[in-house]
């Protein structure tokens, strides 16, 4: 059977009745779509078929053959990331990270679609599972990105990141 | 100060926003086999024999192992702390909770590795289940485990205790005596990555261990007492952790996919499925806490009598230690001078509990603030202003001695109570941390506070068995 992943074309050889995520993650070896419950419970296998999200664990290969599948992986140019991405990464919307894939194509889907308002994120997202955040964050970045208010800048002000020349931070009674 | 005010960037976040973060699952190396466990159906039983010769024959089975296998079977997660070991890693004569791992294959698919755990053969004698902590200890009820009901290693005694003050006089001269229990439930930690671990033995004789753990060294430390093996080969690769909040520091994997490795000369991968880790994976546990208070019209709590029962499931682990950070704190955010708490560890056939999330203490927090909004509702005061004129001040001492040198309980509360739009009357309102005064220090809170100057040095306490035994 082919199947279309990223705009790179394959031939698979799983059986007809594997699941798409486990030809997407054993045999494509593409590992952004999580296997968190493999009953579609928890979101984290999110990928989209033909534009629209689906449960990677819940559809059969021969359900999708020829088809057109995008992860995560296929959003982004390196480092050079969607909007989507950027504003999960600016908003702090992943935390573990292990739900983030499925978090970020169920909004790519959504922000499609133009600005969102609360309610409709809520409703989006409402089939994904996220255990660190508490979602505040994710919907805060969901919405940052329906807007298009995403910098893809840092904070000028701050660096890059700490790097090991920078002084150390002094606590006033701590250890020397 | 660069990092101090600034919005840094996580260090990992593009790789986590563009799927590039490499899970423990995500890792492959070629020829892994697949783990599957027999678990034990019962709650609680005898094993009466255990064969694995049809399952050894199978298509695609390349190693199995048993309690037979493990050079070092009974171990406890606390030994370095001087608990004694009580757990298996894999089941000898019985078992003692459902879902405890008898047996384990690694096979060159799940399926494959399932087909054989389904022809291994055991029999049972099953035996009458311990599931409730408030009758476990009864005289004449079941028990189980070789030390019986309850966990008999906190120093002398079979319980945690705390003792200071005159507990007796504070009750006989309370005004109101408020009473409560409080039962704070088992949690499962339901971390979106399950329990997973890839072992692969490498040529050098080492194993290279792919972990999803939040305790890398000490499970280091777990694999190679199992193995009877120096830490030196053993090469840890983790830091990577679907979420854990508590449920992985418990060694789940890694111990028995060594073996399996071991055994088979080849990688082995185990991933727990989300059924084994809701009903297999340790959880938080389940607690019985009863609180007796002796309380005074003007508000003051003089004395607490408290017995908390803490459900370690099965094997003892962490559970000594989470009831002793419950006891240190069992007067909360407040000071309360006369106390005597009795805490006890009591073995259940259930799966074993373990840490989450301010582990010993949330359950604590949790009966201890119900408890102190019911003293309020009972003499009629303010719960607000309760709180506030029984909380912990600078130089306060808690239930086992240790001086308050910079407490947080009052401007905490004033802006919980900001937060919530609620008026507080004038003197409330000024309150600080600052060392008891005046009307803020009745007669009965002199004894407990350690000398003017002295807070910032741990105060000595006169009961000799230090509050802490």
């Amino acid at each position: 059977m082919e199947l279309t992943v990223n705009g790179v074309r394959h031939d698979v050889f799983s059986p007809p009745l594997t699941t798409l995520l486990n030809v997407l993650r054993e045999e494509l070896l593409v590992t952004s779509p999580k296997a968190g419950c493999e009953q579609g419970g928890c979101g984290a296998c999110t990928v989209h078929v033909d534009g629209r999200p689906r449960r990677a664990c819940l559809v059969p290969l021969a359900a999708v053959e020829g088809a057109e599948i995008t992860t995560v992986e296929g959003l982004s140019d390196g480092d050079d990331l969607s909007v989507v991405q950027a504003a999960f990464h600016e908003h702090y919307a992943a935390q573990c990270g292990f739900c983030t894939s499925g978090f970020v194509m169920a909004a790519e889907a959504l922000v499609a679609g133009g600005e969102a308002g609360r309610d409709e994120i809520i409703e989006a997202l409402s089939g994904h599972v996220c255990r660190c955040t508490g979602y505040a964050k994710i919907i805060d970045a969901v919405g940052a990105a329906s807007r298009g208010e995403v910098s893809g800048a840092e904070d000028p002000a701050a660096p890059d990141r700490l790097s090991p020349a920078d002084e150390p931070v002094k606590v006033k009674g701590s250890p020397a | 100060m660069k990092a101090i005010g600034a919005r840094l960037p996580r260090y990992d976040g593009v790789a986590h926003v563009s799927g590039r973060t490499q899970y423990v699952d995500d890792v492959r190396v070629p020829g892994t086999l697949w783990v599957k466990a027999l678990r034990s159906p019962h709650h609680s039983a005898l094993i009466r024999s255990l064969d694995t010769s049809k399952a050894e024959g199978m298509t695609g089975v390349h190693a199995i192992v048993t309690h037979k296998d493990v050079p070092h079977n009974v171990y406890g997660h606390l030994e370095a702390l001087g608990v004694p070991a009580d757990e298996p890693l894999l089941a000898q004569d019985d078992v003692r909770w459902k879902g405890q791992v008898i047996a384990a294959v690694a096979a060159t698919s799940p399926e494959a590795a399932q087909a054989a755990v389904d022809a291994i053969k055991v029999s049972f004698e099953e035996r009458t289940p311990v599931l409730d902590i408030r009758t476990a200890a009864d005289p004449g009820a079941d028990t189980f485990h070789q030390w019986g009901a309850l966990y008999p290693h906190f120093g002398p005694y079979n319980h945690r205790r705390v003792r200071k003050g005159d507990v007796e006089a504070a009750f006989e001269e309370a005004d109101h005596i408020v009473e409560g229990a409080y039962r704070p439930q088992a949690i499962e930690h339901v971390p979106l990555e399950t329990q997973v671990s890839l072992v692969v033995p490498e040529a050098s004789g080492r194993l290279t261990i792919y972990s999803c753990t939040q305790a890398m060294y000490f499970s280091m430390g777990v694999v190679a007492a199992h193995l009877k093996w120096p830490l030196n080969k053993l090469k840890f690769v983790g830091g990577t952790v679907g979420g854990g909040f508590g449920g992985k520091v418990d060694t789940a994997t890694e111990t028995i996919c060594a073996l399996l490795a071991i055994k088979a000369k080849r990688p082995v991968k185990w991933r727990f499925t989300r059924e084994e880790e809701f009903l297999c994976s340790s959880t938080r546990a389940p607690w019985h806490v009863e609180i007796r208070d002796a309380v005074t019209d003007d508000g003051w709590i003089r004395g607490r009598r408290m017995l908390t029962l803490h459900d370690a499931g099965a094997y003892a682990r962490f559970s000594p230690y989470g009831l002793t950070k419950h006891a240190f704190h069992h007067t909360g955010a407040y000071t309360i001078p006369n106390l005597r708490f009795d805490g006890f560890v009591v073995f259940t056939n259930r799966v074993p509990t373990t840490a989450m999330r301010g582990f010993g203490v949330t359950s604590v927090s949790l009966a201890t603030e119900l408890h102190l909004s019911r003293v309020a509702k009972v003499i009629g005061m303010d719960p607000f202003e309760l709180r506030l004129k029984n909380a912990n001040r600078i130089g306060d001492t808690t239930g086992n001695r240790v001086v308050m040198h910079d407490p947080s309980t009052v401007p905490v509360t004033l802006a919980a109570a900001e937060a919530a739009g609620i008026e507080l009357a004038a003197d409330y309102r000024a309150m600080t941390s600052d060392r008891r005064t005046g009307d803020l220090l009745p007669e009965h809170l002199v004894g407990q506070q350690a000398p003017d100057g002295e807070h910032l040095a741990t105060f000595r306490g006169t009961d000799a068995n230090g509050g802490a035994s």
